[in-house]
């Protein structure tokens, strides 16, 4: 496993793809879900009780900088297949969703634009938030083993 | 001719009836607020009554959901400190203005809270809403029967709070409330305005910690 990353992350590119999206996929889903306010002043702040949600976006974040480019390796160098990519970006968009909403400005955009559906969408996501997050990270964890697995045969690396 | 006399009589007296069920249902409908209470570009006429002294020179309006989750952490993290330092001591004072988007619970409790108010229990019933809240929205915890049971806690007389509940008799000025917040550009919840008559107004959005607020008051007064 630690060659596999070696491979993959001693090439520069995809170091910096997987920094990068770690840093904003973090920044993003912290300032929605208001552990960071930057107007009027730039602040972090953690609320008694949000322990949990602010672990679940810490891995969230560092499973999506992993597996995405881990996935990508595959599909530039080894010509492989799309499909875990496509789940691992599905699993990374899943969890960014799950929270988003409630009852800041994008859960009330959604709800000006789309009226009762955009309600029920946003007490959805925003009831079954941690469920959501943790189904989310549940994916990339299966799309990381199965990658890795995937790439000691692509990559014939004996271990 | 003489026919049509008692036919214009029944017309006269239906009218009549009419006129003063009308007249009743608006008399039962009114409520005592001061139409002309603003506070810099926000009309707070309809909002909650200001907690702390009217003559505080600075005023907080915060634009709230009862169902919201933000609002909760706000309520429990950041307001006691503020009431401590700010509203408690004179400095500042408080309006609530209901901005209930979330969910069809989120209005019933906003109408809830100003039928409390009849009873002059308006912030004991908001800061039950607040500390009863379940973090789901429109999951029940917020409908007509867990509102009454909120307003039973508090020794409210049930009669009067159901009957206004029931009719939703505070339905527009929740209503009102609303407009006033998509008016004032508020995007979600909670949010703020700090008003002073020296120093404009300054807007906060989300559940801001109590450093924020402190500086923004501290530098106001």
């Amino acid at each position: 496993m630690i060659k596999i990353f070696k491979i993959i992350f001693s090439n520069f590119k995809f170091l910096a793809i997987s920094l990068t999206i770690f840093s904003s996929m973090m920044l993003s889903l912290l300032f929605i879900s208001e552990f960071i306010f930057t107007d009027p002043y730039f602040v972090t702040h953690m609320p008694s009780g949000s322990e949990l949600g602010f672990i679940l976006i810490i891995m969230l974040s560092g499973l999506s900088a992993l597996v995405i480019p881990m996935n990508l390796f595959r599909i530039i160098n080894l010509k492989n297949s799309k499909q875990k990519m496509s789940t691992s970006i599905f699993g990374t968009t899943v969890g960014s969703v799950a929270g988003a909403c409630s009852c800041g400005p994008i859960g009330f955009s959604m709800i000006s634009t789309f009226g009762s559906v955009g309600a029920t969408a946003t007490a959805f996501l925003t009831n079954y938030e941690i469920p959501i997050r943790i189904i989310a990270i549940l994916i990339l964890l299966i799309t990381y083993f199965t990658t890795i697995k995937s790439l000691k045969t692509e990559c014939r690396i004996n271990f | 001719m003489n026919k049509k006399i008692p036919i214009f009589c029944i017309i006269a007296i239906s009218i009549i009836i009419v006129i003063i069920a009308s007249m009743y249902s608006s008399i039962d409908k009114t409520f005592d607020v001061d139409m002309t209470r603003t506070h810099g570009s926000i009309s707070t006429a309809m909002g909650s009554p200001i907690l702390g002294d009217p003559l505080a020179p600075i005023t907080i309006v915060e634009f709230g959901d009862y169902q919201c989750h933000q609002c909760y952490n706000w309520f429990h993290n950041t307001k006691p400190m503020i009431m401590r330092d700010y509203i408690e001591t004179g400095k500042a004072n408080l309006v609530f203005v209901d901005f209930a988007f979330l969910g069809k619970d989120s209005a019933k409790a906003a109408q809830a809270t100003y039928c409390a108010n009849d009873q002059n229990m308006y912030w004991e019933y908001h800061d039950s809403l607040y500390i009863l809240q379940e973090s789901k929205i429109d999951n029940g915890w917020a409908s007509s029967e867990r509102l009454k049971a909120f307003a039973f806690n508090l020794n409210l007389d049930m009669k009067l709070f159901d009957e206004c509940l029931d009719s939703e008799k505070y339905s527009k000025r929740v209503q009102y409330n609303s407009q006033q917040a998509r008016d004032n550009g508020v995007k979600g919840t909670p949010g703020f305005f700090i008003i002073s008559s020296d120093y404009g107004q300054k807007q906060i959005s989300g559940a801001q910690p109590y450093s924020v607020f402190q500086k923004i008051l501290e530098s106001m007064i």
